[in-house]
């Protein structure tokens, strides 16, 4: 199965999008703050991750340069979720090399599911 | 102060003075009077604010013409390099040996005046008027040598002189005494007004906060004032210098463009923003005009704007948190309900668990924005004054103990005792709704940064300030000492906070505005970071 780390540390937040990832048929791991996000992509290897950016320990985008940082998990395609919409951090979100980046609040989450499926196709045609 | 001495050889002449006296009699000297107020006025109105020595000489010696009868006029000024100026005008045809014994004349008496030789080292030499003519047999006659004096300070002398014996006696001294005296007289005052003026724009200059330099046509350093040193961080017992601040300015901003443009274009730029390392600034650069309007330098304003800026940036901070802690609870709200319908929907239904899990997750993120959109509007109503108390006399232990027990749910959840230690009443007259609310957040707080051991809730009476002191102390995390300055403050939440424990930090901003209306006041104390901290706040006493 499809595994998908889900790095969020509003616990609501992140219980709607682990029930519509796995009624869409996908095996998400939550992450409830930086540190841990780190930790499980390195123990879950997901085939992708989705990412919060305003989080405790360790904000987004250091994790993102974390996971960029580390070979194995390098080739892991991020989507940053955030509710963050400035220039600034829009950024050095695409900088530290992140594939997508979505505004949590534009978004339903039949359009993450979707965006999901999209990054996924394109990294196996990638590969 | 001022000295005009007539020095030289006066060939007085009684017939001279006889004449002026007795033949033209009252009418002449009011006639010379007139003469004299002209001759001033003109000399005035040309020398104008010119402080330039040879010129002002040189207006006084060229307005003689009306008051005095010679073949020249002449006048000669010493510069501290030893440069001599000679300036002689012919009015009668005079040979050149002529010219040459006036210049002879006016060296010794200068020399005679500073009471030494002068050799000067070169002449500048200009004569003026009429042709010399050397086939004329003339020889200097009679003259006289008058010194100008301006501010104690020998600037010139004037020398009249004629071929014609007995010329210039007393009268003719004392018309051009007059005149060079009173002229000498107006310039020292121009002097002393203008160094009085320098002398304030000096201290103005001086005192200003902003950093101002002149960068004259060549590129030059000309004023500055301490200021820039500060904002460059350059030496302050070094002579400042246009390299120093083009050198600090480096790969920021071309100055010396800027400085061209702005004389080139005769016209102020302002650079908005101009980043160093620790500092943000903002330039403004305009053309330094003469009384005549010809632009002879550029002034350079620096403006320390770091203050400005690092407060526009906590702004935009406390906007951008906001929006996140906003649009948080409304995802989680979209999100479960969209997930909602679409189960509820779907030919299996929904599982009534999960319908009510998911409706949890609704009702909790809604209260979470509402509290949020509360705390925002109180925090507007504070700022704007518009704050309204509804002050009756309450039990202050019943409102505490009221709370207690509230939160007493959350805080066994963590295993954590509330104690109170209070009287048993104690009257005071506040708004026990926002009182409460102040005591329900600070409780919170206390709750939820406190993992083990007890909160504590005391009542106790300050008669110094009379006041009652409600203090909540926990046995949590503790409040570092620079965040605890900082606590009260609207754009300084989160800043360095553990974003684990929720919370915009409104909720005291809103709690101070609350206990001020009140007369009173809130602070924290903690011992450090994992010391716990005590929480206070102390309302007035009834009178």
């Amino acid at each position: 199965m499809t595994k998908i780390v889900v790095a969020e540390d509003d616990k609501l937040i992140s219980g709607s999008l682990c029930d519509a990832l796995k009624a869409a048929g996908f095996e998400p791991t939550p992450a409830y703050d930086g540190e841990e996000a780190v930790a499980k992509a390195k123990e879950v290897m997901p085939d992708l991750m989705l990412l919060d950016i305003m989080m405790p320990k360790l904000d987004g985008i250091s994790v993102l340069w974390e996971i960029k940082a580390n070979p194995d998990t390098a080739k892991v395609p991020v989507v940053v979720l955030t509710n963050i919409g400035d220039v600034e951090t829009i950024s050095k979100i695409v900088e530290a090399g992140a594939v997508d980046y979505l505004l949590k609040s534009d978004q339903s989450v039949d359009d993450i599911i979707q965006k999901v499926k999209d990054v996924l196709a394109r990294s196996v045609k990638l590969a | 102060m001022l000295a005009v001495v007539v020095t030289g050889y006066i060939y007085s002449s009684t017939r001279e003075r006889k004449f002026l006296k007795s033949e033209a009699g009252q009418s002449l000297e009011l006639q010379q009077k007139v003469y004299q107020a002209q001759v001033l006025k003109e000399i005035s109105e040309r020398i104008g604010y010119s402080l330039d020595t040879a010129k002002i000489v040189d207006i006084i010696t060229s307005s003689l013409g009306n008051l005095l009868e010679y073949d020249t006029v002449a006048y000669m000024v010493l510069a501290e390099d030893g440069r001599a100026v000679f300036k002689c005008h012919v009015e009668k045809t005079v040979n050149h040996e002529f010219v040459e014994e006036v210049k002879e004349k006016m060296l010794l008496s200068y020399g005679a005046i500073l009471n030494r030789e002068i050799k000067p080292t070169s002449v500048d030499e200009s004569v003026t008027g009429n042709i010399l003519d050397d086939n004329l047999k003339v020889k200097v006659a009679s003259f006289f040598n008058l010194p100008v004096v301006i501010s104690q300070k020998l600037v010139g002398l004037i020398n009249v002189a004629s071929s014609e014996k007995g010329r210039y006696g007393e009268e003719q001294a004392s018309i051009l005494y007059t005149i060079t005296n009173q002229a000498a007289t107006a310039v020292s005052k121009l002097q002393a007004v203008l160094d009085s003026e320098k002398g304030k724009l000096a201290a103005v200059i001086y005192s200003l906060t902003d950093g101002v330099i002149t960068v004259d046509l060549n590129y030059q350093l000309g004023v500055y004032n301490p200021v820039v040193k500060d904002i460059f961080g350059l030496p302050t017992d070094k002579q400042l210098t246009m390299f120093d601040i083009v050198d600090s300015l480096a790969g920021k901003i071309d100055l010396r463009t800027k400085i061209e443009q702005a004389i080139a274009e005769n016209k102020t730029i302002t650079v908005p923003e101009v980043l160093l390392k620790d500092k943000a600034l903002e330039l403004t650069i305009s053309p330094v005009k003469d009384n005549a309007g010809q632009i002879i330098a550029a002034s350079v304003l620096f403006h320390d704007i770091t203050t400005e800026k690092s407060l526009e940036k906590l702004r935009q901070e406390f906007t951008a948190m906001m929006v996140h802690e906003l649009r948080a609870p409304l995802t989680a709200v979209r999100w479960s309900s969209e997930s909602m319908i679409k189960n509820l929907s779907a030919a299996q239904g929904m599982e009534p668990a999960k319908i009510k899990d998911t409706a949890l997750t609704i009702e909790t993120a809604s209260n979470n924005m509402l509290e949020l959109v509360n705390d925002l509007l109180d925090v507007a109503k504070i700022e704007a004054g518009k704050f309204e108390l509804n002050l009756q006399d309450y039990d202050i232990v019943e409102v505490i103990n009221e709370q207690a027990k509230v939160f007493r749910p959350q805080a066994e959840v963590k295993h954590l005792a509330i104690n109170v230690i209070t009287p048993a009443k104690y009257v005071l007259k506040f708004d026990r709704v926002r009182v409460s609310q102040v005591l329900g957040n600070l409780i919170s707080n206390a709750i939820k940064y406190t993992d083990a051991g007890q909160i504590d809730i005391n009542l106790s009476p300050d008669a110094e300030n009379k006041m009652a002191v409600v203090a909540i102390k926990d046995s949590g995390i503790g409040v570092s000492r620079e965040d605890l300055a900082q606590l009260f403050s609207k754009f300084k939440q989160l800043q360095s906070g553990d974003r684990s424990r929720k919370g915009t930090g409104l909720g005291l901003v809103v709690s101070k505005g609350i206990v001020e209306a009140h007369g009173g006041k809130i602070w924290a104390e903690s011992a450090g970071e994992n010391l716990g901290s005590t929480f206070y706040f102390s309302l007035p006493l009834k009178k």
